[in-house]
């Protein structure tokens, strides 16, 4: 549908809205499948009759322009600054938050968890989710005046698809749906994509795909202009308010807003007003960002960990928490001794206690995991009955499966996203000492980890936040999938996660959610123990900062209060 | 001399060909490439691919030649001035270094300037009486400087200068340009590290000189104290110190990563460092061969110092 056509409205957002209207479905929710299923962000508040966190402009994503903003400056962020070679396999937030503010994605996920039309002006699916029709904002120039179209749209899609490209986009559930392995590489099925007109876009998926709009702002979507080559800091043309003025890697990012066009036009912003004239990033490893936000370097930091809290609390600025479904998977790979025998891991599963490490770790923030990667802000979260703590149960099971004496483990971890890891795996380390289970942790570094994170037989991994329970689970937990770093292997999980992913009714999703839920706590894969927060902190002359579950970066409507 | 000059750079040069490919093949594992592939890709990035697609990966980034091969082209290209491109800084090595070198040379131009006097000062004064109350001042506060790790002391001078009493920028990433007030406390912490090490030196050096007999001998001759210690006891109790110092210059290089890393100052140590997590192969290369380069070039300085210092060195 689009906002000039008639719009037709999918028959799944009828389905919701009688779901809501019978009290059957939270109105948060009926928005964010509203939207999802191209309803404009606007419309979509309306027909749920709520408020959304932040005052939303007509037809634009971005929070309403504050009356009181005053134009200028330049907003400096402590952050590490990262290549910006070719946006399509970006790996690190960072390079994409450096990109943000030039290059766009065709949709937009708010704080608030609800994806929202951004390049495109709608989204049409077909009443199996096996078709989605994209229409594009008209008007939206590049930097260099060209106007954007589907070519765009078909260049970017087709590229992330290209297996020689190497992007993780083909990992996502929409393009996993559009590929096919041939001669060892996994290539676009022929027909996929296409250009209905200038404006419109059509792709056609092998499965029902409930989170396409969602896949479309993971960071590597960022659209490119269809003449991109990369690097993209030599050639930085965007749709965004900001241009790169200047990269040192390691050192700092520098965009300046854009007012005329590289043939010396003027440049018109499709998405209103912007404020700032400039966005510097400066280098900060992370341990450093706080003390470089005491001293003043910098406005706004990219994070920091709890280890710091305290620091940041003495400090004068405002410190932003945002409750996220990041999580770390104390995994086991079950097709490796000892974790082949189930017993083994339910012994190792029974020992820990997951209520404490929220206190112990996060000083009572964040909330309590299940071993089931579904979180509580997930939508479709159902709660199971509280995971009890049985230390004698855990040494029978030991003993069962011929370890009378205890056994002796060894888990990776490797910090990825802080020190905090290493205090999960110790303190499980003392709870399974009470069970005869001997835990060594085998620290390494960062990127040592992620040599083997999926090889280990016992490994601590950091999964970021992802909107939606389903979405987390497909992509790490079906039979064979890339990120299946536990192999499980269940054709009832996946037939039940099928089943789950195909229902919108969020109760009855959520009831079916139940059985994923149990199968993945009984299969007994992984200790998960706790869903983080994640921290920033900006100065007080900073207004409209946004917080991100994600961590990205998105500053259309920041001010400064000089 | 000469001799000796080129006999030191001949071994430079041999050693930098021997580091360098002994660099080359450990780099040239598997396990390397896939570091490398890790840090471009992410590691679930990396997962995504198929074998094939992963040795495509490899072939785009020049990894899948032999290594004797990269190696030799690698040679020829630092023969012409080429030190190759960084995989992580998107950049040309050869500038990189270059402007690293410079920050770290002008991190340890300070250091020198502030350290040597002091340790110098102090080191005389201390060995000039042996076992005074001078003496042990200095040789207290010498000992407890040193024996803190810089880490320790960059921690109190951040939390005393900079978040305490706010009169000092507490990182020195010169984000808004060069600033000399952010050069305070890195060059403070290695001076604080590094001084009390010297003027031990210095002390044994001249207290040991004190006590020798051409200098008891000018004493009882009546020369003055003043002149005893500035004409006769200095020239010869600083020969050893000098050694000392001229091999700090090493330490100063590639040593002070842990200074470099905590103030985010963008120098050579900080580079090395950034380039060995990432698996940078040609930085490290790099990296590498200046720090060859200053090792060597610094106990050639030292040694033809030490000769000119004290004529009954010869070397043969």
């Amino acid at each position: 549908m689009t906002k000039s056509d008639k719009p037709r409205l999918h028959p799944k957002v009828r389905e919701a809205k009688e779901l809501m209207d019978k009290g059957r479905m939270d109105r948060r929710e009926f928005v964010r499948i509203a939207a999802l299923l191209g309803v404009s962000a606007g419309a979509a508040y309306a027909m749920g009759g709520v408020t959304p966190s932040f005052a939303m402009q007509a037809d634009l994503p971005f929070p309403d322009a504050d009356d009181e903003a005053k134009s200028g400056g330049t907003l400096r962020v402590g952050m590490q600054v990262q290549k910006m070679e070719d946006p399509a396999t970006y790996s690190w937030v960072e390079m994409s938050n450096q990109t943000r503010h030039t290059l766009e994605h065709l949709t937009f996920t708010t704080p608030d968890n609800v994806t929202q039309p951004m390049l495109a002006e709608s989204w049409q699916a077909n009443d199996d989710l096996t078709e989605w029709t994209f229409k594009l904002r008209p008007g939206i120039m590049w930097h260099n005046g060209d106007e954007l179209n589907a070519d765009d749209i078909i260049f970017n899609m087709t590229r992330w698809m290209d297996p020689d490209l190497g992007s993780s986009n083909i990992g996502l559930s929409t393009f996993a749906s559009m590929v096919e392995e041939k001669d060892g590489k996994k290539v676009m099925i022929p027909g996929s994509l296409e250009k209905v007109d200038d404006l419109t876009v059509k792709l056609k998926l092998q499965k029902p795909v409930l989170s396409v709009p969602e896949d479309l702002y993971n960071y590597p979507t960022a659209i490119v202009h269809r003449s991109f080559k990369p690097p993209l800091s030599d050639n930085p043309i965007g749709t965004g308010p900001f241009t790169l003025t200047n990269l040192k890697v390691g050192e700092r990012c520098e965009l300046k807003k854009v007012t005329e066009t590289t043939d010396g036009k003027p440049f018109k912003y499709w998405g209103g007003d912007v404020f700032l004239d400039e966005i510097h990033y400066y280098n900060f490893d992370e341990d450093n960002q706080l003390t470089a936000f005491a001293s003043g370097d910098v406005d706004a930091i990219y994070e920091f960990g709890i280890e710091q809290f305290e620091l940041a609390q003495a400090l004068e600025g405002d410190i932003i928490e945002a409750r996220t479904a990041q999580t770390l998977c104390c995994r086991m790979q079950i097709s490796q001794k000892p974790f082949d025998d189930i017993k083994v891991r339910q012994a190792v599963v029974s020992a820990c206690d997951n209520s404490v490490y929220r206190e112990l770790v996060f000083q009572g923030r964040g909330d309590i995991a299940e071993n089931t990667h579904v979180s509580p802000i997930h939508p479709e979260y159902y709660e199971l009955p509280e995971l009890k703590r049985d230390v004698e149960k855990s040494k029978k099971l030991l003993a069962e499966a011929g370890y009378p004496d205890g056994i002796e483990l060894t888990i990776d971890v490797g910090n990825t996203d802080g020190p905090w890891h290493q205090t999960v795996c110790e303190i499980m380390r003392d709870q399974m000492k009470d069970a005869g289970i001997k835990l060594n942790i085998n620290v390494m570094p960062p990127s040592k980890y992620w040599e083997v994170w999926d090889s280990t037989p016992f490994g601590a991994t950091a999964w970021t936040h992802r909107p939606l329970g389903t979405m987390v689970l497909s992509l790490g937990y079906r039979t064979g999938v890339p990120w299946n770093e536990t192999h499980l292997a269940s054709k009832e999980f996946d037939e039940a996660l099928d089943d789950a992913e195909a229902t919108l009714d969020v109760e009855a999703r959520r009831e079916k959610m139940k059985k994923v839920e149990q199968i993945m706590q009984d299969a007994a894969v992984m200790v998960q123990p706790i869903w983080r927060p994640v921290f920033t902190i900006v100065s007080k002359k900073v207004v409209g900062y946004p917080p991100h579950p994600t961590q990205y970066h998105q500053f259309n409507r920041v001010w400064i209060n000089s | 001399m000469v001799k000796l000059i080129l006999r030191r750079l001949g071994q430079m040069v041999l050693i930098m060909a021997v580091v360098s490919f002994v660099l080359f093949l450990v780099f040239d594992s598997d396990k390397f490439k896939k570091q490398i592939a890790v840090n471009e890709l992410g590691g679930f990035g990396l997962q995504t691919l198929t074998e094939q697609e992963y040795q495509d990966w490899l072939s785009s980034k020049g990894l899948d030649v032999p290594f004797y091969t990269r190696y030799l082209d690698w040679v020829g290209n630092v023969l012409q001035g080429d030190f190759g491109f960084s995989f992580e800084k998107n950049t040309e090595v050869g500038p990189l270094l270059a402007e690293r070198l410079i920050n770290t040379g002008i991190l340890a131009f300070w250091v020198f300037a502030l350290m040597i006097p002091i340790a110098l000062t102090l080191g005389v004064i201390a060995g000039m009486k042996e076992g005074s109350a001078q003496d042990r001042s200095v040789s207290f506060i010498s000992v407890l400087t040193t024996s803190m790790p810089e880490i320790a002391t960059a921690i109190f001078l951040t939390v005393i200068f900079a978040l305490g009493l706010g009169w000092l920028p507490a990182k020195s990433a010169m984000t808004q340009g060069f600033d000399w007030r952010q050069l305070v406390l890195p060059v403070a912490t290695l001076v604080l590290y590094d001084f009390g090490y010297v003027a031990r030196m210095t002390r044994a050096s001249m207290a040991e000189v004190m006590t020798s007999q051409y200098i008891r001998t000018a004493i009882l001759k009546g020369i003055p104290y003043r002149r005893v210690i500035m004409r006769h006891a200095l020239r010869n109790a600083l020969i050893a110190p000098f050694t000392v110092i001229v091999l700090q210059l090493n330490w100063l290089l590639s040593g002070v990563v842990v200074v470099e890393v905590f103030f985010q100052y963008n120098g050579f140590g900080k580079m090395l460092l950034d380039a060995a997590l990432f698996g940078d192969i040609y930085v490290i290369q790099a990296g590498t061969l200046a720090a060859v380069f200053v090792a060597v070039f610094s106990q050639i300085i030292s040694d033809v110092g030490y000769t000119l210092l004290n004529p009954r060195i010869r070397f043969s």
